[in-house]
């Protein structure tokens, strides 16, 4: 199942990848209408009316300790950027629950993302 | 493709870096390798021919000093493939605790890059959860015994003091920005037990390099 589908101003449809492979950075650059963004627990999470999209995937990776070694998925960010304002959902891939956050433009957690991410 | 983390240890020569001096460097297996942190003796040291056992390890721990703090003399690579540099299952880690820049490696691979700053964390377990045990403060994160310094862009300087790392409020970030492309970054870790300190023993602590990729 692919974890996002995008569907452009011009109605045509982009499917997006998987966790480890998500094809976030190979979107068209196209004006996006609508995002349905698939979540762990089954639901579907629709973003629409931003002017811009971010996307990216948190893993950790232990160097010391029982389980060293194994990419564990942490969280998945979907944000919609209005004016300056960010309205992020965090997606818990462990427990499938999803927070709300608003941030402004200001934000260290915004003005830290690589510029190549946003649609 | 997702970015994946290589560490790489610095076995030679902590003034070279890994982009001009690869060879200097053992990536290590983080499943079957491991690091091992002691004071070191005649045993349990660099260029061992055998796996150190348990009894070894512990003849060779930190002797906690009265008056000053004692930094962990020794960092080893255990090299479970025992393939680098003539068939040797340790190496000292090159310039661990002191005034030397490129000891730790951290290689992000990946045509993405990072979506955010990469972090060194340390917690209990890997679970992620806790920060109970002596090495990290008992869960005051300041207290922590886990120095680690980013040394991508210069020397740590003498006498390096380093964020004290535990937990989700103190971690290192290993950069200073989010990179489009494939990129190491270095860090200088080390581990200082207080003078005094009242509790002796030997615990294990998980260090985590939280990441992220577009």
């Amino acid at each position: 199942m692919n974890l996002y589908t995008i569907i452009f101003e011009d109605n045509s449809v982009y499917q997006g990848g998987d966790l480890e492979n998500t094809k976030w950075v190979e979107i068209p650059n196209k004006k996006i209408r609508t995002i349905f963004y698939s979540l762990p627990l089954g639901d579907c999470l629709g973003l629409s009316e931003y002017d811009k999209y971010y996307h990216y995937i948190e893993v950790t990776t232990d160097i010391m300790g029982e389980n060293k070694g194994k990419i564990n998925l942490e969280f998945a960010y979907l944000i919609g950027k209005k004016g300056t304002t960010y309205k992020m959902y965090k997606i818990n891939l462990r427990t499938g629950q999803v927070e709300v956050m608003i941030l402004e433009e200001k934000d260290k957690m915004i003005q830290q993302l690589n510029p190549i991410g946003w649609h | 493709m997702a970015t994946v983390m290589t560490l790489l240890t610095n076995f030679v020569d902590a003034t070279k870096d890994y982009d001009n001096f690869p060879a200097d460097y053992i990536a290590v297996d983080l499943t079957n390798d491991y690091l091992i942190w002691t004071a070191g003796d005649s045993v349990v040291k660099d260029l061992m021919t055998h796996e150190p056992t348990s009894d070894e390890l512990n003849a060779a721990a930190t002797i906690i000093d009265d008056s000053l703090d004692t930094t962990v003399a020794l960092c080893l690579l255990m090299d479970y493939s025992h393939d680098v540099g003539g068939s040797y299952y340790t190496h000292k880690i090159i310039g661990m605790s002191e005034n030397k820049q490129y000891v730790f490696c951290f290689y992000f691979n990946g045509t993405t890059g990072t979506a955010t700053i990469p972090r060194l964390e340390a917690w209990d377990t890997s679970s992620h959860t806790t920060i109970d045990k002596n090495v990290l403060g008992l869960s005051v994160p300041a207290n922590s015994m886990i120095k680690a310094i980013r040394t991508t862009d210069s020397l740590p300087g003498t006498g390096w003091i380093g964020t004290s790392i535990a937990g989700a409020a103190n971690y290192l970030e290993l950069d200073t920005a989010a990179r489009s492309y494939s990129t190491q970054v270095y860090a200088n870790i080390k581990i200082v037990i207080p003078a005094a300190y009242a509790t002796p023993s030997a615990e294990t602590f998980v260090l985590t390099v939280r990441y992220t990729y577009l």
